[in-house]
């Protein structure tokens, strides 16, 4: 079901606050003509407000009501009456079913009785519009009725009545043949899916099936040979099988690789493969787990996959830092790592052998830089805050194709270390500020600092004195309040003196008070009432402005008003409006 | 006139030292930034006379001009003003040599960035012209960390289209935006890019402005320039590129008012960002040198200006009439339905126009949606710089403005053509004029067309049209001499004959552009977030009230935290234009609710109580303002307004309108004290009649189904 977004800001109105509404509404219903009228003037008001966006359940209320008005008035005939209570009705029974209408256009009856309009109502706007006009009695029935269905289905119910859920339930049941496909469609497509997976771990297990071998073989011939054998045919066969299968579905191959038990060695796997835990600051992976999979990454290896790993892992990451895995999540960190070292440009390896260069080389999963999608990495991997985000954070940072700014580098790197520091703070942050004792990390350590130090400075001044540090505090409110310097008001008074408009100089704090409300105002909704007006007509004015006289002083004499178009300097509009303008005096 | 023009130009050079200065840098951007705003709108107030080009464009490469559709005007001016020329009209043949290469540069480079690349005539030297692409950044841009701005070295007919903000200055050769031509030495131009409408595209057009600069020259110069703005270490890749007829634009982040107040409201934070297009068709390019400045280019997959050989047509006619009539100026009126993109062109003609002329004047007619003002409003103004960006990326006061309160004039057509004939007397025949219209073409609408092009002498037609459906008969001359309008009318045929009798010379007769829009979307109202019409509205109304914000740098404030001025009931009068208000009640209208202010001459003076108007008079508007609040009890007026108080003084009436404040100023305010007034949580718009009136157009029959079937 859908949830408003908009239920949090509000609805702009036309009325201050709930008790204009109240007021209007029980006036509009009251025996008491002045009070109709009073709300009926009101929302004239409200009219003025809404513009076009009057709610037209209120515009056909008042509508019926001034008919009504008029008619206990008693100066008008039976006949006026029929006419003001037609308009009235019709309008009412058009506009209400508006909103019902669909592309094709449908019989008011059937709309109406949508609506628990009764059939009644609609001939009558018949009636009114294509036959015989009814009976002044008739039309005031109808009146009496119309506005107690507007009470009923929009005055009453308005305005934190709670309906809405009544009205959001009747949407159910609709689509449940949409509903039921969707759900066979889904099925299928899971059941696919857990195929492909099955088969990707099938693979997956008999690649580390063959690799175990070779690599228990390994141990026994000699130790110290870096070299890992060719691949055996087998192994080249299981390769193709796998590649073969990354092609239709490399998500689900990704998925399962990431597992335990695959790239996330289980304990076991790293005691046969003798691998002692290391700590989990820096996400280095042990290199023998490295070399266990390369001949697998190496023969995958696209742009496309990589995007699709480091992207997995990410996410991977995301969840775990919020389950609190060490082990997963070291290992899920140390392939990012490494996925992105081997990505790097940086040369800091001048100083190797030829030798040690070949090595390191050959531990890398891809040679070629591949153009990575460097923002999406970067709110990937903030997004994942854990233990070795900061080291990972500079490591994007630093290889990034078009680096950041170094201020915002650092500021990241700093942000990320004070994040993921967490109880123990274990790691230094890669980018140390001298000069910063003990972090302020959190507001709260903030207020611990000022209250510390307020203390004592209490405590020097009168010792023995122990006050409450809280008062202390200065308010931490942003300040919006608009504060204009002596300057500026002197400058402005000066430049508003001889005019009736001057610079509120009240004391006010504006801030607090929304637009619409001034300090000392009632929540009376008839505050606004004015008792005594004046009226002045006038009459369309020359649009020069005292300013723009001398500005344009020497066009305006040399141009009179050119008139080139058909030799008439006034037109009947012009004319009329002359004559209108003549007789008022 | 050759000295005055050097002078001028020396005055050019000057002040852009100033911004050029590399010390500048050195302050902080903010404080630079609030200096340049300022000196930008000491530059528009202080209308300086002059041209900004030491010489027009001269034509990328030679195509024949063609020439416009419908000429119809005899080539003796018969509008001249007397012998008002002066030195201009003895002008020297350069001027006009200027105009009519530059009338033919028009033609051909404003094809901008697509047609452009398709085009085979193109004088390319190294890199291909057309739209910079993702792996092309890595040569041509370059970043300075340090300062936060990049500079991208352009080769002759490459473009740069994006979204975003960002201050652009021409360091070497010369760009065109949008019409408008920056050339090396001239101020920073900010560029407005935002995800509602077409995306800005930067254009280089290569030759040296100094043809007497050797090419060794050239490049030398250019090269020296790019050591100027960037370290050692990151310039050298862009120096290889740099040539004697490259571009080498500085791209700057852009950081105003405007952009931090829309800013403040989450539901525009991403007015500057990409649009919903963009993003499906992936033709942002998120990673290049220039992210982090506030921009993102486009792919060539996200189209740029489309602009139809008519379109180029016309705009090459109109360059030339002036460069014809620098004397007797041309009064052009554009016209058509609605979004056939009549805003776009006038923007591009008036930024054509400001290559040559210090100043083109502008004559609002559509209320609707209004270039320089909160809609609802008609206005004269005078525009001395470009407009690169969308209306409300410019809420500039106008020189004149009439308050006429609602976003269409169909209640009141009398009113409507009284306030456009008043503002038209106004108009100083010195400068070139271009007259925008509605979007409204049948019916009473186009009578008030008729009546505009009577009313006002229009020398130039531009009618844009769109697709296959005729919204409105072309208004050729021959159809204008029989049709009537909403106040004038055909002359009567007399016996003693036609228009050559002597008496009326051919004034009448205008020459007719006609313009078949071809972008895709034309005639249709778009969709995407912040384009509809009332979205538009919102964001120029909030473009006008972030002038209340300080240049400076800092927080933002909410429209509520400002200090009002105050003004007692008795000294303004007070009226609705929109509808009857029953005049005890008036203030519940008029509290919290926006306000033109307006001038009368008469005195009011209401002794003590509120003044009324009885009804709207066409009356002169100064600016708008919020009425902040009613103080019943001292008989006061609050209103929060960015008018001057110098101005203010002259203001005795608030009109209200039809236009009203953005939703968001009233539901958005923060720090309040208990719940703001007008905002309620619990209006349900489930119930029935709760809506507002909304009218279904083209609601079939049930018989009509049968037949279409």
């Amino acid at each position: 079901m859908k949830k408003k977004t908009t239920e949090k800001k509000g609805h702009v109105v036309a009325w201050i606050n709930k008790a204009e509404w109240d007021q209007v509404l029980e006036y509009l219903y009251s025996k008491d003509c002045a009070l109709q009228k009073y709300a009926l003037h009101r929302i004239s008001a409200w009219k003025g407000r809404f513009a076009h966006n009057t709610p037209i359940a209120v515009e056909s209320t008042a509508d019926l009501v001034r008919c009504q008005i008029l008619d206990r008035s008693g100066k008008l005939d039976a006949d006026d009456l029929v006419l003001l209570y037609g308009t009235a009705l019709m309008r009412f029974v058009n506009l209400i079913t508006e909103r019902q209408q669909g592309k094709i256009a449908r019989p008011l009856r059937r709309l109406a009785s949508n609506l628990k309009i009764p059939e009644w109502i609609v001939n009558l706007r018949h009636d009114i519009t294509h036959r015989k006009l009814p009976t002044l009695k008739w039309c005031r029935k109808g009146c009496k009725f119309v506005l107690e269905w507007l009470q009923q289905e929009y005055w009453s119910r308005q305005l934190g009545s709670g309906l809405a859920e009544n009205w959001e339930s009747q949407s159910e049941g609709e689509d449940g043949e949409d509903e039921l496909q969707r759900q066979e469609d889904e099925l299928i497509t899971r059941q696919k899916e857990i195929e492909s997976y099955k088969k990707a771990r099938e693979l997956l297990i008999s690649f580390e099936k063959e690799q175990f071998q070779t690599f228990e073989g390994f141990l026994e011939e000699d130790k110290q040979a870096s070299l890992w054998p060719e691949p055996s045919a087998d192994m080249s066969w299981i390769l193709a099988q796998i590649k073969h299968f990354a092609l239709e579905s490399s998500e689900i191959l990704i998925d399962a690789l990431i597992e335990d038990g695959f790239m996330v060695p289980t304990i076991e796997q790293l005691v046969s493969l003798s691998v002692d835990n290391s700590d989990p600051t820096a996400p280095h992976l042990p290199r023998v787990v490295l070399r266990f999979w390369l001949p697998l990454l190496k023969d995958l290896n696209s742009q496309l996959f990589i995007h699709l790993l480091l992207e997995k892992l990410f996410v991977e990451l995301q969840q775990l830092s919020e389950d609190n895995q060490k082990h997963r999540s070291f290992y899920i960190a140390g392939w990012i790592s490494e996925v992105i070292l081997c990505n790097s440009n940086k040369n800091e390896y001048h100083y190797e052998s030829k030798i040690q260069r070949k090595a390191r080389l050959k531990d890398k999963i891809f040679m070629k830089r591949i153009q990575l999608r460097w923002q999406q990495l970067l709110a990937a991997c903030l997004n994942a805050p854990c233990m070795a985000t900061p080291h990972l954070l500079q490591q994007i940072l630093e290889d990034m194709e078009h680096p950041m700014p170094l201020d915002t580098r650092q500021k990241l790197l700093r942000l990320s270390s004070i994040y993921t520091q967490g109880a123990d703070s274990g790691c230094d942050p890669p980018m140390e500020h001298s000069g910063q004792p003990s972090g302020i990390y959190t507001l709260e350590s903030l207020h611990e600092r000022l209250r510390v130090q307020s203390r004592r400075q209490v405590y020097m001044m009168h010792p023995g004195i122990v006050s409450d540090s809280r008062k202390a505090l200065p308010e931490r409110t942003e300040d919006f309040q608009e504060h204009l310097s002596p300057d500026v008001l002197a400058e402005r008074a000066a430049e508003l003196r001889g005019s009736p408009w001057q610079v509120c100089t009240d004391k006010v704090q504006w801030k607090n008070y929304p637009l619409g409300k001034v300090p000392g105002q009632s929540e009376d909704p008839s505050c606004l009432m004015v008792d005594n007006f004046s009226t002045i007509m006038v009459f369309d004015q020359q649009v020069e402005m005292e300013n723009a006289t001398q500005h344009n002083a020497h066009a305006g004499v040399s141009m009179p008003h050119r008139i080139t178009t058909d030799g008439l300097l006034w037109t009947h509009n012009d004319i009329s409006k002359l004559k209108a303008g003549l007789q008022l005096f | 006139m050759t000295s005055k023009r050097q002078q001028c130009n020396d005055k050019w050079f000057k002040s852009n030292r100033i911004a050029k200065n590399p010390d500048s840098s050195n302050l902080s951007p903010s404080t630079a930034m609030a200096k340049l705003e300022h000196r930008a709108s000491n530059l528009r107030k202080d209308k300086p006379n002059l041209k900004r080009l030491k010489k027009g464009a001269k034509a990328v490469s030679f195509r024949p001009v063609k020439t416009p559709a419908a000429t119809e005007r005899t080539p003796s001016r018969p509008l001249t003003n007397g012998g008002a020329g002066g030195p201009e009209q003895g002008s020297d043949s350069d001027e006009s040599q200027d105009w009519s290469s530059f009338a033919k540069s028009v033609l051909h480079q404003n094809g901008g960035g697509e047609s452009m690349e398709g085009q085979e005539s193109c004088v390319s030297t190294k890199a291909a012209p057309g739209r910079i692409e993702e792996e092309a950044f890595v040569h041509c841009a370059e970043r300075d960390y340090i300062h936060n701005r990049t500079v991208l070295v352009m080769q002759q007919g490459q473009t740069l289209c994006f979204r975003g903000k960002c201050l652009l200055s021409c360091l070497y050769g010369r760009v065109e935006v949008h019409g408008f031509t920056l050339e090396e030495g001239q101020q920073s131009y900010p560029l407005f890019s935002p995800s509602s409408h077409c995306p800005l595209t930067v254009t280089a057009l290569g030759d040296s402005p100094n043809p007497s600069k050797t090419k060794k020259a050239g490049r030398l110069e250019a090269k020296a320039i790019v050591r100027k703005y960037l370290s050692t270490e990151t310039r050298r890749r862009l120096l290889s590129e740099v040539d004697s007829d490259s571009c080498v634009i500085l791209l700057e982040p852009l950081d105003t008012p405007l952009t931090r107040f829309l800013n403040s409201f989450p539901d525009l934070k991403e007015v500057f960002g990409l649009s919903s297009r963009d993003i499906r068709e992936s033709s942002a390019m998120l990673d290049t040198p220039l992210s982090g400045l506030g921009i993102t280019p486009l792919r060539k997959t996200a189209r740029g200006m489309v602009m139809s050989q008519t379109y180029r047509e016309a705009l090459n006619g109109l360059v030339n009439a002036c460069a014809e009539e620098l004397d007797g100026c041309p009064v052009i009126l554009v016209c058509g339905a609605k979004n056939v993109g009549k805003s776009t062109f006038n923007r591009h003609l008036i930024n054509t126009l400001l290559n040559h002329t210090a100043s083109v004047e502008y004559l609002e007619c559509d209320l609707g949606q209004t270039e320089f003002t909160p809609s609802g409003c008609l206005s004269l103004s005078t525009v001395r710089e470009p407009l690169l960006g969308p209306p409300f990326t410019h809420q500039w006061a106008p020189e004149h403005m009439i308050f006429y309160g609602q976003s269409s004039c169909e209640t009141d057509l009398d009113r409507y053509l009284e306030s456009l004939k008043s503002l038209w007397r106004l108009y100083n025949r010195e400068t070139p004029i271009v007259i925008n219209t509605m979007g409204w073409v049948k019916g009473f609408g186009f009578q008030l067309l008729v009546d505009i092009i009577r009313l006002f002498s229009i020398s130039h037609v531009v009618q844009l049209s769109s697709g296959d459906k005729v919204m409105c008969p072309q208004l050729t001359p021959e159809f204008l001499r029989s049709s009537h309008g909403w106040q004038t009318h055909p002359p009567v045929q007399s016996a003693l004959g036609e228009d050559n009798s002597g008496t009326h010379p051919a004034q009448r007769s205008y020459t007719l552009f006609r313009i078949h829009s071809e972008f895709e979307g034309a005639g249709r109202p778009g969709e995407m977030r912040h384009q509809r019409s009332n979205e538009q509205r919102d964001l120029a109304l909030l473009g006008y009230f972030s002038q209340l914000q300080s240049p400076e740098p800092g927080p933002v404030r909410p429209l509520h935290c400002f200090t009002p001025y105050q003004v007692p009931h008795s000294a303004v009068a007070v009226g609705v234009t929109h509808c009857e208000v029953a005049p005890t009640h008036v203030l519940y209208t008029a509290n919290a609710s926006l306000v033109g202010l307006c001038c009368l001459n008469e005195k009011v003076s209401g002794r003590g109580s509120p003044v009324l108007l009885s009804q709207t008079p066409v009356c002169p508007c100064v600016g708008f303002g919020v009425l902040r609040g009613v103080d019943m009890a001292r008989g006061l007026y609050f209103l929060v307004t960015p008018v001057a108080p110098s101005i203010l003084r002259q203001v005795n009436c608030l009109l209200l309108g039809a236009v009203t404040l953005p939703n968001t100023l009233l539901t958005g305010q923060t720090g309040i004290l208990g719940d703001p007034p007008y905002v309620t949580m619990d209006y349900s718009f489930e119930l029935t009649g709760a809506g507002k009136l909304h009218v279904f157009k083209g609601l079939v029959r049930p018989g009509q189904m049968k037949n279409a079937k």
